[in-house]
């Protein structure tokens, strides 16, 4: 994208890197590009998270501490879960998957691809290499190109930015279809398991299947053989002994797609913002950053957000967007937004009710409904009371 | 036992609450100092979950204290390093530090506390160190499976340097292989054993429940009581045989490879690429 911005002759590259400061981009992973999908709307976080700002560490700055804290744990645990699944060659995902997937006896191949040179530092460009290399080869249909893929790194485009991606695992079967392998340690039980996670882990795993639908079309192999239907392996009924449920994801596969594609038109967002806005958190010698939280503070402003109550579970700025959100009738939720189209403080809404404001002629119809539920509230009150 | 995870997690989220205030009220100081505390709660609490991933597995499912209980004169006093040349033996084919701990515990009883599968780990290099300062002083060396691909060092393997470099490597096909040869190894062990060793049976059952026809009567799958050594063992070798011929061949390759490019304690430990690359170049 070589689209000139603002008149000044700067790209989008320039701005981005300008508006992130000068370090790395803070890189991208399959969490952070799922809540991607989440409040869209928002043009603070689009911008921010496509130049790449570490969000994270502007928060703790402006002391809006982000608190995903407890994801410490859950990793531990997932991690501890998913060794469990694949030790010896993944000895119980084959079980589960010749259950649902009819895997036949011979199809056990297992390639580890977490490290390939045995190095302890390893380079992604290598491990991509070489799990681009064999998952072409099994696509291909080559004899012997192997069944489960562990740790194989894929990689996808992100607002100009190459990311690198690891799924839990690849399996493929001669009949021509690789499935994508989520492993998650939160409970199925009878048979059910919290809606949230799955929804959580089905977006999750549809950033990989899309990433790897991507590089079989570019090494020009038909990207349908990676099936929409992920394998999504978790502990049965608080046992340690995983089950595995298919989950079809062609739903989070189009907003992805949507998204992504979204972010790749990000100058015409900042085309309406002050040139000169930075996000830059550069130290002085001592570690402190060189700006002042108020200065970081005022630019966040010159973005327009979006709070909704789901940022806390998905965005590191949620606390200082939320206390910026307070009195706005957005900070209710989606729906009470909604609803109250056109109004953007509780006191308006409030003042609309009593009928101690008239409304503007777009207001009409809410005020409508919110005096309407004032004289409800007060009669049910009243013969209560 | 030390205070319970959910204990520590609790103390960690006190902590992490703790130093919000003392970074909002810009107690420099005292937010140091929680945040040393906090790292260390941190440490304790994976320690926890470690030793509680380990105790899972050793104790016995029916409720009867786990073996562990009761120090047995054998288990303890022999060093680590002897006690994972036995569980390899008995196995004799590479394995996970995890796997390892579990056949010790289930067969030679008790082990030492340091053979808790996550200290296992650093074993490896230790033996390679000694290795290179005196090769072939020991009359065995606790060494790395290694990877067919790239003859570097297979990720979390352990195996013995006095078996035949092929049963080192480790192709494709491999994990599936040696893992039905541990089950029939396990298996013919479990059938020497007096009846009603919990720990053992449990081994097999777990071994059993992931092999095609090894449980016997579908239906029994939950009783880990119920698995016939017999049936696990033909289970297995069938199974085996589908494999065996192609991963003979792919490792005896590699081995070939191994043995051409490689110097002794690469041989033993594994190649990296860099080094492979300067051999061959
Ligand atoms: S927390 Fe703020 S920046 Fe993040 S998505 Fe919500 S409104 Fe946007």
């Amino acid at each position: 994208m070589t689209s000139i911005s603002m008149g000044t002759g700067r790209s989008t590259a320039d701005r981005l890197a300008a508006i992130r400061g000068g370090v790395q981009p803070k890189r991208h992973n399959a969490r952070t590009i799922a809540a991607l999908t989440r409040n869209p709307g928002c043009a603070r976080r689009a911008v921010l998270d496509t130049a790449g700002v570490d969000k994270q560490r502007l928060a703790a700055y402006i002391d809006f501490p982000a608190r995903f804290g407890q994801s410490g744990f859950a990793i531990a645990r997932g991690n501890a879960f998913e060794a469990q699944v694949k030790a010896s060659g993944a000895a119980e995902l084959v079980r589960l998957l010749r259950e649902r997937l009819g895997l036949p006896i011979p199809e056990v191949a297992y390639d580890d691809l977490e490290t390939v040179t045995g190095r302890e530092k390893e380079s992604p460009e290598v491990r991509y290499a070489r799990s681009r290399a064999l998952l072409l080869r099994a696509a291909a249909g080559e004899e012997d190109a192997g069944t489960l893929f562990d740790h194989p790194l894929l990689a996808l485009e992100v607002a100009g930015q190459r990311v690198y991606l690891e799924p839990d695992l690849i399996a493929f079967q001669h009949e021509g279809r690789f499935h994508v392998v989520e492993i998650k340690s939160f409970a199925v039980v009878d048979g059910q398991a919290d809606p949230a996670k799955v929804s959580a882990a089905a977006i999750q795993a549809a950033v990989y299947v899309l990433a790897m639908r991507q590089m079989l079309a570019e090494a020009g192999h038909d990207p349908e053989i990676v099936a929409h239907d992920v394998i999504l392996v978790c502990p049965r009924d608080f046992s340690n002994s995983p089950t595995a449920v298919l989950v079809d994801v062609r739903r989070q596969l189009a907003v992805l797609r949507r998204q992504l594609g979204r972010m790749t038109r990000v100058d015409t967002m900042l085309a309406a913002l002050p040139p000169n806005l930075s996000f830059d958190l550069a130290p002085d010698a001592d570690g402190v950053p060189t700006r002042a939280p108020e200065a970081l503070v005022e630019a966040l402003r010159t973005v327009e957000a979006r709070y909704a109550p789901d940022c806390l579970s998905v965005c590191e700025l949620a606390y200082f967007c939320r206390a910026e959100a307070r009195g706005c009738t957005a900070a209710l939720g989606t729906s009470a937004r909604e609803e109250l189209g056109g109004i953007e403080r509780v006191e308006t809404a409030l003042g609309l009710a009593k009928g101690e404001l008239s409304p503007a002629e777009e207001q009409e119809e809410a005020a409508a409904l919110l005096r309407n539920a004032a004289r409800l509230r007060a009669e049910v009150l009243g013969t209560a009371g | 036992m030390a205070e319970s995870v959910d204990a520590i997690e609790h103390r960690i989220d006190a902590l992490r609450a703790e130093i919000r205030r003392a970074v909002a009220t810009r107690d420099t100081s005292r937010t140091r100092a929680l945040r040393a505390e906090l790292r260390a709660a941190e440490r304790d609490w994976e320690q926890a979950v470690a030793d509680l991933a380990d105790l899972a597995d050793l104790s016995a499912p029916t409720g009867e204290a786990p073996v562990g209980a009761e120090p047995g004169p054998a288990g303890s006093l022999l060093p680590v390093r002897e006690q994972v040349h036995h569980a390899l033996t008995l196995l004799s084919v590479p394995a996970a530090p995890r796997l390892i701990a579990e056949v010790h515990a289930a067969f030679f009883g008790p082990s030492a506390p340091s053979l808790a599968a996550n200290r296992l780990t650093h074993l490896r290099r230790d033996e390679k160190r000694s290795f290179e300062t005196a090769p072939y002083a020991r009359p065995y060396h606790l060494c790395a499976a290694l990877t067919a691909a790239h003859l570097a060092p297979a990720r979390g393997l352990i195996a013995v340097s006095t078996w035949p470099l092929e049963r080192r490597i480790v192709g494709p096909l491999s994990p599936r292989v040696d893992f039905l040869t541990a089950a029939v190894r396990v298996a013919r062990r479990a059938g020497t054993m007096p009846d009603g060793s919990a720990p053992v049976s449990k081994l097999l059952w777990r071994f059993a429940t992931n092999i095609p026809g090894a449980t016997g009567a579908p239906g029994t799958l939950d009783r880990h009581d119920t698995v016939d050594p017999q049936t696990v063992i033909r289970a297995a070798e069938a199974e085996q045989a589908v494999h065996a011929e192609t991963d003979r061949a792919q490792r005896k390759a590699a081995a070939d490879r191994a043995r051409r490019q490689l110097d002794d304690v690469q041989q033993l430990f594994g190649s990296t690429l860099r080094t492979l690359q300067r051999k061959t170049a």
